[in-house]
């Protein structure tokens, strides 16, 4: 038999880790500009691609079971096929979001879920099958070729993938230029499998002639897959935080972030109701804090002659958009600080008089930090006696749901602990004006008092809030409503509900289906292979924890989240090398590693329910490096225990894909809003402990 | 058998897909032209099948305009969609049950939304200003507009909301209290809790009470013309001039609401005409002229055009607002096409929320918000060239600055 290139494939196999990475990578941002982005949103495509990647890696078994025979060639074959898809990959998700859905029109779970998972298939079956069909490629020739290397040659391109992605690809190439680029890594890989191949080399040149056409066809159209039938893309730019653009419809600027309008320069209701609400309930309003702002605003808080205003924008781009399309004004006073506003309020030593939140709701984790009782509590802190804090939640013209009665009655209970006055405004946004001297609810009577003169709110309150609207919406507040806290988000849970009545539809039956499928699946798995389904649960559970953690002690920062992701795939590199070194360990070594896991997600609860406030930054690395090194070296071992043949290395890549998965979905959309983190913690530690007691009886 | 080579499998698979292409395209589900009678983008709800209650709730009344069949099923007459409903089960507009063959309506008595409001509000700019319409709501809708703003009442089942019981004469009653001049029939569809409306206005007339329709029209004639002669004023909103639009962001027709347009003109109910321009949908400017020729030709110009600024909500919030010019555009637009009174809603100090003379163009009504600080009318006529003024007026101290 001829003798394979063994360093050719490995190369493919390094390859297809860095492509699969960096386009995993761009697809995220990709439907999260396409759709809600919520934790289900994320949820569902990590999961979809996690799932795909099991299937098409049960497919290479199935396959290779049939007599299916790997080949070099086909290897590379593939491998350019999978180059070829991958810039057209980002054009499928961006072109038939409006050949499937209205226009314009946000859509449901299901519908989501449907998008996600169909337009994803092509891409996640081929790479999940790639990756043990490289191992059968390499044992066509070398029965006993060890598939934890193939495990570590995969992991090192998923870290060179994720590095060159979050602290380069990011900042300098377009989403479809840096799809072209990873495709182009694959490529230059897999066209050695063709050395001295004749005429099937040709075929490799043309199909790689192809895709790049493809690739180069879709950077071209780039700018134009962005374009919006309504007006024009004036701006377009991939912020590290999301896809900002700017249309322009005659006059109207508006900014959009992810898809969703933003901030317009023709929107003065928002601009009067956001600053009058509070300030005009302050004696003289001094120094402002506004985290976040939009057109219009500006000129209104000028009414105040404020000595400083501190305006917060996370996203420099987003700050530097405001002001190059006027959406936001220079006045005197003015400092822009860019950082997360909760990490800002944590250190700075600054009072201010008012502190005014102008963000959109809690839809995500990232953003319900800005409305826990511990942010409260650290807000309140920068405010002078008599200060004022406010924020809004959406509004509703006539009726207010249960859903969101539920939602402000949490909110209400949560910002209550620290104020002694609040009152809910009602309109197109309900304000919470929150204070510990009084708060006035006759606001257009308190602006003529003061002769500050407006546009909306002189002529408008009177009719759409009157006293018994506002009577009848702070007397809806219901008393037995928890509270929203960091480690227990419980608002969290109320807005997935809110999000899931808006769409008429329910995640239930989609989690029946995933549990009878799981069950049967489980059913199926020897007792190693589920510690591989366990560990990738645990794996990105932990990972998900770990970010949500550092979320809420250090802010918000793209490259700590990037940090951690690189954190987390390192680990499984020199986690896997040990594998392999100490395998002959076996069982014994499983259930040591299954131990440290329980016990790392103990030492998580106890860094969590400690109440320290200045927790390292390093502890939380290091807690998510320990995780992913233990995970990573359960691997090797679990394949050699299970005699390491072709069909055994699948469905031990398999497991580890699936576990991940679902580890993935269940943590962040189930076990952290309805159980709070600290029983996300203990849930993992359960499925821990159950892979221990299983690693016992074997 | 003989063997086929990969060549020739390629060959004929081709072929087939290129054949089987050409007849599927009818099946393709995702038409965006909407030229059929209906398609994949349409968002028409379905009957509720099986969802009715077991026994009638507390709030309920005998359907009207129904008619019954074989099998205990009956069809709804009320609006267009016409639900064919088997026993037990519920109308698209959610507030309809067949039970043992008696269509019911659950909406009666019980409104979940109650409210004081400007006459301003609905909008009506011409139906005696500066008064109040005591306005009330129940659950249920036969449309399914994306952009909705009550969806929260609007597309819910009458037991899935708070409602407070108020059967119509404790309605007529509770707005004498509140010293409203009418009574609104407002918020979600009162086509929908119909029977309710209906006996409502009747008690409402009889006790000298105004009554106010805020519809969007999707109703049959038959029904519409006993509900005519209660109604005192209306505003309809012809949300586009197109039925694939309708079919694609509402879930009805353009027809029968044209037709809804044509009764209440035949029948000299007072009403005014909002249309909400939608960036990407409705907001070009052929289909507006086409649109208000259709009303010059049909109304004639005195009936009062509304055109609303959309701000993204609900299910359609990944579109910017509408742009103000655009609005202005329109009202141009309007008044070029020969109609007489065209108001811009939706933003704040526009010049198009003001009421000008058709006649003589000098500033009849100034309108700030909800305040009327000039008010140049004596009776129905223009106080500077007397020239009569379409609407209902308050005949005796009009002019009163609020």
């Amino acid at each position: 038999m001829k003798k394979i290139d063994e360093h050719a494939v490995i190369r493919v196999v390094i390859a297809t880790g860095i492509s699969s990475v960096v386009t995993q990578l761009l697809v995220i941002r990709e439907y999260l500009a396409q759709f809600k982005g919520n934790e289900f949103v994320i949820a569902l495509i990590l999961f979809s691609w996690l799932l795909l990647g099991g299937l098409g890696t049960m497919a290479a078994n199935l396959l290779a079971a049939r007599g299916f025979k790997a080949a070099p060639r086909r290897l590379g074959g593939l491998s350019i096929v999978l180059a070829a898809i991958t810039a057209p990959e980002l054009i499928l998700i961006r072109g038939a979001r409006d050949l499937v859905f209205i226009h314009g029109s946000s859509v449901g779970f299901y519908p989501t879920f449907f998008f996600i998972f169909i337009t994803l298939a092509p891409y996640g079956l081929l790479v999940g099958f790639l990756l043990p069909y490289s191992l059968f490629v390499l044992r066509t020739t070398r029965g006993d070729y060890p598939a934890g290397n193939i495990y570590i040659m995969d992991n090192l391109g998923d870290i060179l993938g994720g590095g060159l992605f979050t602290f380069l690809l990011v900042y300098l190439l377009t989403p479809l230029q840096a799809a072209a680029m990873a495709a182009t890594a694959l490529v230059i890989a897999a066209l050695p499998l063709y050395r001295g191949a004749g005429r099937a080399a040709f075929w490799a040149w043309a199909g790689t002639l192809g895709a790049a056409m493809l690739s180069f066809f879709c950077v071209i159209h780039e700018h134009g897959s962005l374009a919006p039938p309504e007006g024009e893309l004036i701006y377009y730019q991939e912020s590290r935080y999301g896809r900002i653009a700017v249309h322009k419809d005659q006059e109207q600027v508006t900014l959009f972030s992810d898809g969703m309008p933003l901030f317009s320069n023709q929107n003065l209701v928002t601009a009067e109701e956001v600053i009058h609400y509070p300030l005009v309930q302050l004696d003289h309003p001094r120094n402002l804090l506004l985290i976040s702002s939009e057109g219009g605003m500006m000129a209104e808080l000028a009414k105040y002659h404020p000595h400083t205003i501190d305006l917060i924008e996370l996203d420099p781009e987003i700050a530097k958009v405001l002001f190059q399309f006027n959406l936001v004004e220079t006045i005197p006073g003015l400092r822009v600080i860019h950082q997360d506003g909760r990490a800002y309020l944590r250190d700075t030593e600054k009072q201010y008089d008012a502190i005014i939140i102008n963000l959109p709701e809690p839809e995500t984790f990232q953003l319900n930090r800005f409305y826990t009782e511990e942010f409260f509590r650290i807000a309140k802190r920068r405010l002078v006696p008599g200060g004022i804090l406010s924020f809004a939640m959406e509004g509703y013209d006539n009726y207010l749901s249960e859903f969101q009665r539920r939602k402000l009655s949490a909110l209400f209970h949560t910002v209550k602990t620290q104020f002694r006055e609040v009152l809910l405004l009602p309109g197109q946004q309900i304000f919470f004006l929150c204070r510990d001297g009084a708060v006035r609810s006759d606001i257009p009577d308190f602006l003529a008092e003061k002769s500050i003169p407006t546009e909306y709110i002189s002529r408008y309150f009177s009719g759409n809030l009157t006293p018994g609207r506002i009577a009848e919406l702070n007397g809806l507040i219901e008393a037995q409503i928890p509270k929203n806290q960091d480690a227990s988000p419980s608002l969290m849970q109320l807005m997935f509900s809110q999000w899931f009545a808006q769409y008429g539809s329910s995640p239930a039956a989609f989690f029946a289906v995933l549990s009878i499928v799981l069950l049967f699946y489980l059913r199926r798995l020897h007792a190693e292979e589920f510690v591989l389904f366990s560990s990738g649960f645990m794996s990105m559970g932990f990972e998900v924890l770990v970010i949500f953690a550092f979320q809420i002690y250090f802010g918000f920062i793209y490259h700590r989240i990037g940090l951690i992701v690189t954190v987390f795939l390192a680990g499984l590199l020199p986690g896997a090398w040990l594998g392999i070194r100490f395998q002959n360990h076996g069982r014994r070594l499983l259930v040591f590693t299954d131990s440290v896991l329980i016990i790392m997600a103990g030492l998580y609860i106890v860094l969590i329910t400690s109440g320290w406030e200045h927790l390292p930054e390093a502890l939380f690395l290091f807690l998510g490096f320990t995780v992913s090194l233990t995970c990573g070296c359960q691997f090797p071992v679990v394949l050699h225990l299970r005699g390491g043949d072709n069909p055994a290395a699948a469905r031990s890549f398999s497991a580890d894909l699936v576990g991940a998965a679902c580890g993935t979905l269940i943590t962040s959309v189930v076990m952290i809003p309805y159980a709070g983190i600290v029983w996300a913690a203990w849930g993992l530690i359960g499925l821990k402990s159950l892979s221990l007691v299983l690693g016992f009886k074997r | 058998m003989k063997k086929i080579t990969r060549r020739r499998f390629l060959c004929l698979g081709a072929a087939a897909f290129c054949c089987s292409a050409v007849p599927a395209q009818a099946f393709w589900p995702f038409d965006k032209r909407g030229e059929g009678p209906s398609g994949s983008a349409d968002v028409t709800g379905i009957v509720f099948k099986g969802d009715g209650p077991k026994t009638l709730p507390k709030w309920h009344h005998e359907a009207a305009a129904y008619t019954k069949m074989f099998d205990r099923k009956v069809v709804c007459g009320i609006c267009p969609h016409k639900c064919v409903l088997a026993p037990g089960d519920r109308s698209l507009c959610r507030s309809r049950v067949n039970l043992d063959g008696v269509l019911y309506s659950l909406s009666y008595g019980n409104p979940c939304s109650i409210n004081v409001d400007p006459i301003e509000k609905k909008p009506l700019f011409h139906f005696r200003p500066r008064t109040t319409a005591f306005s009330i709501a129940a659950a249920g809708c036969n449309f399914r507009c994306l952009n909705c703003q009550n969806w929260e009442i609007s597309q819910a089942k009458p037991h899935e909301v708070r409602t407070t019981e108020l059967l119509p004469e404790e309605v007529v009653a509770a707005a004498k209290r509140a010293k409203a001049d009418s009574i609104a029939y407002t918020y979600s569809e009162p086509i929908t809790f119909y029977e309710y409306t209906l006996a409502t206005s009747r008690a409402a007339k009889a006790a000298g009470l105004y009554n106010v329709l805020v519809s969007a029209g999707y109703i049959n004639e038959e029904p519409l013309m006993e509900l005519c002669r209660f109604i005192d004023a209306a505003n309809i909103n012809l949300k586009s001039f197109s039925d694939e639009i309708y079919r694609k962001l509402n879930g009805g027709r353009l027809e029968p609401v044209l037709n809804t347009f044509k009764t209440l003109h035949a029948q000299k109910v007072h009403f005014e005409m909002t249309n909400l321009v939608v960036p990407g949908y409705t907001d070009n400017p052929e289909m507006v002229k086409r649109m208000c020729a259709w009303i010059m030709e049909n109304l004639g110009p005195d009936h009062p055009l509304h055109f609303l600024r959309f701000f993204p909500k609900y299910k359609l919030d990944r579109l910017p607002p509408t742009p103000v010019s655009t609005l202005t555009q329109f009202r141009e637009l309007a008044m070029q096409a020969g109609i007489h009174y065209v108001y811009v809603g939706n933003v704040p100090s526009h010049d198009g929320v003001h009421t000008y003379c058709h006649n003589c163009r000098k500033m009849l009504i100034q309108r700030q918000g909800y305040l009327i600080p000039e008010f140049n009318l004596e009776g129905n006529q223009c106080k500077f060239c007397h020239a009569t003024i379409p609407g209902v007026w308050i005949s005796t101290g009009a002019g009163a600055v609020s």
